[in-house]
């Protein structure tokens, strides 16, 4: 797993109350017990920690947010976007 | 279980105030309802500068000089601005002198979601981003939640209880049921009740994007492409008073208000349950004396989030059983936006013209309904129906839940 992959997985266990070790890419969203103001909270902590801006909308269920690996394919491509290093 | 008392006074409407985005008067604003005129659109009143939500259902061409009357309240917040014009217009409709001949037999229960949030806005930019010495001098009092109680109080010479209420989308509902409460155990016999909100600021915007519940298209409640509430501005007052009070100066009653229903869904601060608002409008109903098949129509809370429409759906359901399919539903909140702490004194206005009227507002925006939003919802058309009673639902973020029920004047 490379550096974005690590410090999104990283927030993740931030933001659970029983935080996991076995989180892989493919780990769907739903398994970890994440609460909508949950989600809000770590969408934050990701902008946050790589200077990006996510249009995630909570009303809406976003393919981008199924699992791991789609949170960090959608940071990588607003990182590319946005011009900043993909090392956060 | 019920909430409700033995012996008390009966509670009645003599006069109704707003501001909302669709008027700048109950009359204006019940006038675009029956329209089906939609107060969503660009904002327009300040800069959107970084924000991704472009839209909010404002409030056009309000000038404090022209249309608030009292010079102190002009020197007041935006909040107190709608509070007062929402008050006056209430107090003058009830026929009540100013000053009150009475003034501590008189309560002021006025509250607001967010208090004076422009006004925190502006303090800060003289402070942090122009490196002002000093704050303006009336930073603080328009600030303060209990502002605009406090202005409506000095304008209309009211000396009995008087101070907001505070809870989110039912802030205003809350104000209406404790106004109610203290007629009816005798403690005044007149209560200016309601509740104003003034929230669209760039850092408020900034604040609702980053909870992720903001729609960038509109806010169609019970639609299947709903996508999150739109935020608007406006106050909503309603003058309560005892019904022997009101016969005996032979006031114009324009309704009862039969029924009230609080609960709290003690649970999660976004997520709502279930159990709550159905026990908000179970002990409304009881307080009110009414079966469910009593009721003619729901105003609903209806914010066009994902989770509150289909939860209020399966709530509505629960309390009024097979009722529930013929209930006429509407979300007034698809015209105004979402008042916040203003929604439930404008919505009970709406209620109360529906009754008056014989007319049950739409929902607009209704084109192909949420499969799991199966009520009927008034869709895009408002419709005549002759109407005894009818309930208005608000539910606020933290799950704090407060239901009305009006019905036609006593004949």
């Amino acid at each position: 797993m490379d550096d974005v992959a690590t410090k999104i997985i990283d927030i993740l266990k931030k933001h659970m109350k029983e935080p996991r070790d076995d989180i892989g890419l493919s780990t769907a969203l739903t398994d970890l017990k994440i609460e909508s103001l949950d989600l809000a909270m770590i969408v934050f902590d990701i902008e946050d920690s790589f200077g990006i801006q996510i249009p995630y909308n909570a009303n809406e269920e976003v393919e981008d947010f199924k699992t791991v690996g789609s949170v960090v394919d959608r940071v990588k491509a607003l990182l590319e976007n946005s011009g900043a290093p993909a090392k956060a | 279980m019920t909430q409700s008392k033995g012996e008390r006074r009966r509670v009645v409407v003599t006069g109704v105030g707003a501001v909302t985005p669709i008027g700048l008067d109950a009359r204006e604003t019940w006038s675009s309802m029956r329209e089906g005129r939609c107060g969503v659109g660009p904002i327009e009143t300040f800069e959107i500068k970084d924000l991704y939500i472009h839209i909010a259902a404002e409030i056009k061409g309000f000038d404090p000089a022209k249309h608030v009357s009292s010079r102190k309240v002009q020197y007041g917040d935006r909040y107190s601005w709608f509070a007062a014009r929402s008050a006056e217009e209430a107090w003058k409709q009830s026929g009540l002198p100013t000053p009150i001949a009475d003034p501590y037999r008189a309560a002021c229960i006025f509250g607001s979601g967010a208090g004076g949030f422009n006004t925190i806005e502006t303090a800060y930019d003289d402070l942090f981003l122009k490196n002002k010495k000093a704050t303006n001098p009336l930073t603080l009092l328009r600030i303060i939640g209990s502002s605009a109680s406090a202005h409506i109080g000095i304008e209309q010479g009211i000396k009995g209880p008087t101070f907001a209420t505070c809870s989110a989308c039912s802030t205003a509902t809350h104000a209406i049921a404790i106004g109610a409460d203290y007629i009816r155990n005798g403690l005044v016999d007149v209560a200016v009740t309601g509740a104003s909100e003034a929230v669209l600021t760039h850092g408020s915007l900034r604040t609702w994007q980053a909870m992720r519940v903001l729609s960038p298209e509109g806010c169609f409640p019970f639609s299947k492409k709903r996508n999150g509430t739109v935020l608007g501005e406006g106050a909503g007052a309603l003058v309560l008073e005892s019904l022997e009070h009101a016969q005996a100066r032979g006031a114009t009653i324009l309704a009862e208000l039969k029924g009230v229903g609080m609960s709290s869904d003690s649970k999660d601060m976004v997520n709502p349950d279930v159990e709550g608002p159905r026990s908000a409008m179970a002990f409304a109903l009881a307080d009110a004396g009414l079966k469910p098949e009593d009721i003619g129509y729901l105003n609903a809370h209806g914010t066009a989030t994902a989770l509150n429409d289909v939860n209020e759906t399966n709530a509505i359901k629960m309390v009024f059983g097979e009722h529930a399919q013929k209930l006429p539903i509407s979300s007034t909140k698809s015209m105004t936006g979402h008042l916040l702490g203003a929604g439930g004194a404008v919505e009970a206005i709406a209620c109360i013209k529906a009754l008056q009227d014989g007319w049950l507002p739409p929902t607009i925006g209704l084109d192909e309904p949420d499969p799991k939003c199966d009520l009927d919802y008034i869709p895009n058309v408002g419709r005549a129906a002759k109407v005894e009673n009818v309930m208005s639902n608000s539910f606020a973020f933290g799950g704090l839940n407060a239901v009305l029920i009006f019905g036609k004047p006593p004949a």
